[in-house]
């Protein structure tokens, strides 16, 4: 088992972590709480990190398999009345942070068609778009198919400009 | 008559994943048709729009909790306590004793796998003396062991997150088959157990279940032919965290999900 991961490269990876539990959870405290046992269970599982090798893409597998384990496990008390906890129920994404953090009214426009997509195709546009990852990448994260990768992605996107309309047209193209 | 550019090559190429060789083609696809120019210009707006807003979660304050997780956890094997109350154990006497009681009035009836959990938690968290047979000190041999004589691959869950260190495991005799106990323990003393017991193929897998057996909570449940269950005298919500955190490395461990 490797003796140690590297402690500020992990440190580095928080506020990514961060968003990526948020996109997970659509809850602040409860991503926060995903990002805590995401570093707890890679440290258990560090002698699996291959040294030098992409530590982004291993400790976002974690993250993936924690959240949908934890999710697995809600899912479980939500069925069963008698220990039904508000907080275990599989709350709606909303955006995560308050409205007035956002510095343009098109960046919470944004944010607001996102929250409209389903959980898979809002983690894999999340992961493609804006961590910019290989799509061989994101299947590896999530356990997918390539090819269930770029499905979801091709709806992701096209509910996106349906819900907008072809308003962001108007906005900057970039090159 | 040029092949029409499909979904796959219009996302791999507004993300610049497509293969350099392919680049032109699709760059002559866009400029013949507007409506494959305009889906192009849409996708790459969302994704400069979508870049912009999540990129402004990057730069918050991190708390200090999630700095502190990244370092590396201290593994401190705290030995048992002299100290564990008196009371304790008077009370794990009486509990132990009416379970026993119990359990023998209802002999020849399928036992109650979260009863009997509890009466064990009851009996061997108040022992101060010998509450394990085998400490967590010598782990290893002890995951080999309980593995061996319940025929279930044993897992000694890590709830250090929860705040709670291994003490050690012990063998419980059970109606048909032995039960395997793991018992953790936390800063201020309080005692978790983690028991598990093969159950006969096929049985049905329940839901993760809570019950209160004479003061002593017990998340249960099956997964996979075999009965867990997490007994303890936390309140519901601090055992379910508990629960949790158990669970969700059990059922990854039995998936023995690949490493990437």
């Amino acid at each position: 088992m490797a003796a140690t991961l590297p402690h500020q490269d992990l440190v580095a990876a928080i506020p990514r972590l961060r968003r990526y539990a948020r996109v997970l959870t659509g809850e602040g405290t409860r991503a926060d709480d995903l990002v805590q046992d995401t570093l707890a269970r890679a440290w258990e599982k560090r002698g699996l990190w291959l040294a030098g090798s992409d530590l982004r893409a291993w400790l976002f597998t974690i993250m993936h398999n924690v959240f949908v384990n934890q999710r697995a496990l809600a899912r479980r008390d939500a069925r069963n009345v008698s220990i039904d906890d508000p907080d275990a129920s599989a709350a709606a994404w909303q955006l995560p942070v308050p409205a007035t953090q956002f510095t343009r009214v098109e960046l919470m426009e944004t944010m607001q068609s996102v929250a409209r997509l389903s959980p898979e195709q809002r983690e894999v546009l999340v992961l493609a778009a804006v961590e910019e990852m290989r799509y061989e990448e994101i299947a590896a994260v999530m356990g997918i198919p390539v090819g269930t990768v770029m499905s979801r992605l091709s709806r992701a996107r096209e509910k996106l400009r349906r819900t907008n309309g072809d308003a962001p047209l108007q906005l900057k193209v970039v090159r | 008559m040029p092949m029409p550019i499909d979904d796959d090559a219009l996302n791999a190429f507004v993300d610049g994943q497509l293969p350099s060789a392919r680049v032109a083609e699709v760059e002559a696809a866009i400029a013949r048709d507007p409506e494959l120019a305009a889906r192009a210009a849409s996708y790459r707006a969302q994704n400069v729009h979508l870049r912009e807003a999540f990129d402004e979660w990057l730069h918050e304050p991190v708390p200090a909790a999630l700095i502190a997780a990244a370092a590396k956890p201290a593994r401190t094997t705290r030995w048992l306590p002299w100290a564990a109350s008196f009371a304790m154990a008077l009370i794990g006497l009486v509990v132990g004793w009416s379970g026993r009681d119990l359990v023998l009035a209802r002999e020849g009836i399928p036992t109650n796998f979260a009863r009997e959990a509890a009466f064990a938690h009851a009996i061997y968290s108040a022992d101060a003396r010998r509450p394990v047979e085998v400490a967590a000190s010598d782990a290893q041999s002890l995951v080999t062991w309980l593995t061996r004589r319940t025929g279930q691959t044993a897992l000694a869950p890590d709830l250090t997150s929860v705040g709670f260190e291994l003490v050690g495991g012990r063998l419980v005799a059970g109606n048909e088959k032995p039960t395997a106990l793991l018992m953790y323990e936390n800063a201020a003393k309080q005692r978790l157990t983690l028991q598990w017991r093969k159950q006969s193929p096929g049985t049905e897998e329940t839901q993760f279940r809570y019950a209160v057996e004479n003061g002593v909570g017990v998340f249960y449940w099956i997964d996979d032919a075999c009965a867990y269950a997490l007994s303890g005298t936390l309140d519901r919500r601090q055992l379910l965290a508990v629960a949790r955190v158990a669970y969700g490395q059990i059922a990854s461990a039995a998936q023995s999900l690949p490493p990437h």
